[in-house]
């Protein structure tokens, strides 16, 4: 999936981003194939990072960049960050994901319209033909694709959304809370899909209200506190007890 | 989706409308057997065609959703219908349909485009925006044409009849290409949650601009299609369509909220105001009872597209 952006791709490059006034600044790196996970209590600026990469929010300092070959592309917008291969998949799926009068196929195809043209006009054999493909690889239990994508479980609503995310073919796959009212078959599904996007070399950021699934997925975990990075926990000194008393302040 | 299930889904989002045209229409066949007879129903969609055109064009902007809503077609209508005549026609001597046309079209353009710049550029609510432009189009409608004036060219006033139809087949044609073009999906988004539309990488401001010049195109061919019904120019005929055409528009199962509808809805909608229109005169009501009934059938409209989606939604 990542094929086009895997020969070429070097990570995702954070410099003294400054995510809230006063906090110190945080600089990390991204690699291709990666799975980071980002921790922390609600609202001590994980989720600010998290949009700061989407470029959905603009950061008080600091740079974002996506390197590749020639140049790397500084991510200033959003649109800026779609465009050079950032996809982000939002937390609220009702508020901000899905679009509740649409069918699933709509609802798959509204991120990448243009690939299913024909002479400027829409082919629905070819939108049908390439959500199938992830339909398949998601396992989405859908009826049909043309039924309102509100007949669908929170799951598969999620999944419908996952794949509007990797039809972009990004290089970089932010995802925040992306198991959140969703079933545990489902997030088994899911965390295999994770696991797969990973191993073809796609780098992948988890933001996680739970601490089971990061210790799962991730091979290292940001722990915010303070709209700072209080603590950087990877390999085998990540568990539940580390990673929660690092959310709480105390040393690990 | 099968063309059967196609006729289907639509029957459902504009199911009430279509079970009163039937209403309406068996009512008036028994009450006006001579007006209604199969031989003069070209004569009666002519009469029909500028509400229908209206509806059409309010329709896009209201896909748009978050309160779009143009109330400057109406006089939009009357503001192409005087230029055409007035300024084109009488005082330049331009007849060719080739260059009123387009002219007429262009004008809408030029409105919606004005009315897209105000209300999602700079972000006045779309009510008040197209309010000021309901006023400015009138009071400038009357400054070009004080008084009304004829005729019309002969091309346009052979458009009054059953050749009616021409422009509103071209319009639902346009439609149905604007329906396959990737614009569409985006515009239908737009209207169904314009946040999620923005996290999904949809530019919002650019769909909702464009939906408000597809309504001043449209509202430029419903002009047209006013002045070939009327086979002349009156400054104060076009401003009346305004809220009927809004009427026909809910009517026809196009949720006001967005993102729901189409303008099959709406024509057909405005259909069944016409056709109440046509029962309602046969008893000899005066206008203003016509109001009250557009007003009733609008509310009762709303309130059934509501409990429909409410329905629909306990369905799940």
């Amino acid at each position: 999936m990542a094929d086009r952006a895997a020969p070429d791709f070097r990570g995702l490059a954070v410099r003294g981003l400054v995510i809230a006034p006063g906090a110190s600044a945080i600089t990390q790196t991204i690699a291709p194939g990666e799975i980071v996970g980002l921790a922390g209590l609600d609202g001590h600026g994980q989720e600010l990072f998290l949009k700061m990469l989407a470029g959905l929010t603009s950061p008080l300092g600091g740079s974002i960049e996506l390197g590749a070959s020639g140049a790397s592309r500084k991510i200033t917008g959003f649109r800026k960050a779609v465009a050079s291969g950032i996809a982000y998949l939002p937390r609220d799926r009702r508020a901000n994901g899905i679009f509740p009068t649409q069918s699933v196929l709509d609802n798959f195809a509204v991120s990448t319209l243009s690939r299913d043209t024909r002479l400027c006009l829409i082919s629905p054999a070819a939108r049908k033909a390439r959500y199938d493909l992830y339909r398949e690889k998601l396992s989405i239990v859908a009826p049909r694709p043309d039924a309102p994508i509100t007949t669908l479980s929170g799951g598969n609503q999620q999944k419908v959304l996952l794949a509007r995310a990797l039809a972009l073919e990004p290089a970089i796959l932010l995802l925040n809370d992306p198991t959140r009212g969703v079933d545990v078959a489902t997030r088994h599904v899911l965390y295999d899909v994770f696991r797969g996007l990973a191993a073809d070399g796609m780098g992948l950021v988890i933001l996680s209200s739970e601490i089971e699934e990061i210790l799962l997925l991730c091979q290292r975990v940001l722990v915010f506190r303070e709209n700072e990075v209080a603590a950087e926990i990877s390999g085998e000194a990540m568990t539940t007890d580390s990673v929660i008393s690092a959310m709480f302040g105390h040393a690990a | 989706m099968s063309p059967l299930t196609r006729l289907l889904s639509l029957g459902r989002s504009v199911g009430f409308a279509v079970v009163l045209l039937a209403v309406l229409f068996a009512v008036n066949l028994i009450l006006r057997p001579a007006r209604f007879q199969p031989g003069s129903w070209g004569a009666l969609i002519g009469l029909a065609a500028p509400l229908i055109g209206a509806a059409i064009a309010s329709t896009p902007v209201i896909l748009a959703g978050r309160g779009g809503i143009d109330i400057s077609v109406g006089p939009l209508m009357g503001f192409v219908n005087a230029v055409v005549i007035q300024m084109f026609f009488l005082k330049a001597g331009i007849s060719s349909p080739l260059l009123l046309v387009p002219a007429a079209l262009l004008i809408g353009a030029l409105v919606g485009a004005a009315n897209g710049f105000l209300a999602t550029v700079v972000r006045i609510q779309p009510i008040v925006a197209t309010l000021g432009t309901y006023l400015i189009l009138t009071g400038v409608t009357l400054t070009i044409l004080p008084a009304p004036i004829g005729p019309a060219p002969a091309w346009l006033k052979a458009l009054a009849g059953p050749w009616s139809m021409l422009p509103l087949l071209l319009m639902f044609l346009a439609w149905w290409l604007v329906r396959r073009l990737p614009y569409y999906d985006q515009l239908m988004a737009v209207g169904s949650d314009d946040r999620a539309a923005y996290t999904a990488g949809v530019d919002v401001t650019r769909v909702r601009f464009i939906a408000y010049v597809m309504t001043g195109i449209l509202g430029g061919c419903a002009g047209l299609m006013l002045t070939a019904l009327i086979g002349s120019a009156d400054p104060n005929i076009g401003p009346t369509y305004t809220l009927i055409a809004i009427a026909a528009v809910a009517l026809g199962g196009v949720s006001l909220a967005g993102g729901r509808g189409g303008v099959a809805g709406a024509a057909i909608g405005a259909i069944d105001i016409f056709l109440l229109q046509s029962v309602l005169t046969t008893f000899n009501v005066s206008t203003f009872v016509l109001q009250i009934a557009y007003g009733g059938i609008l509310v009762l409209a709303v309130m059934l597209t509501a409990l429909q989606e409410r329905l629909a939604v306990r369905g799940r």
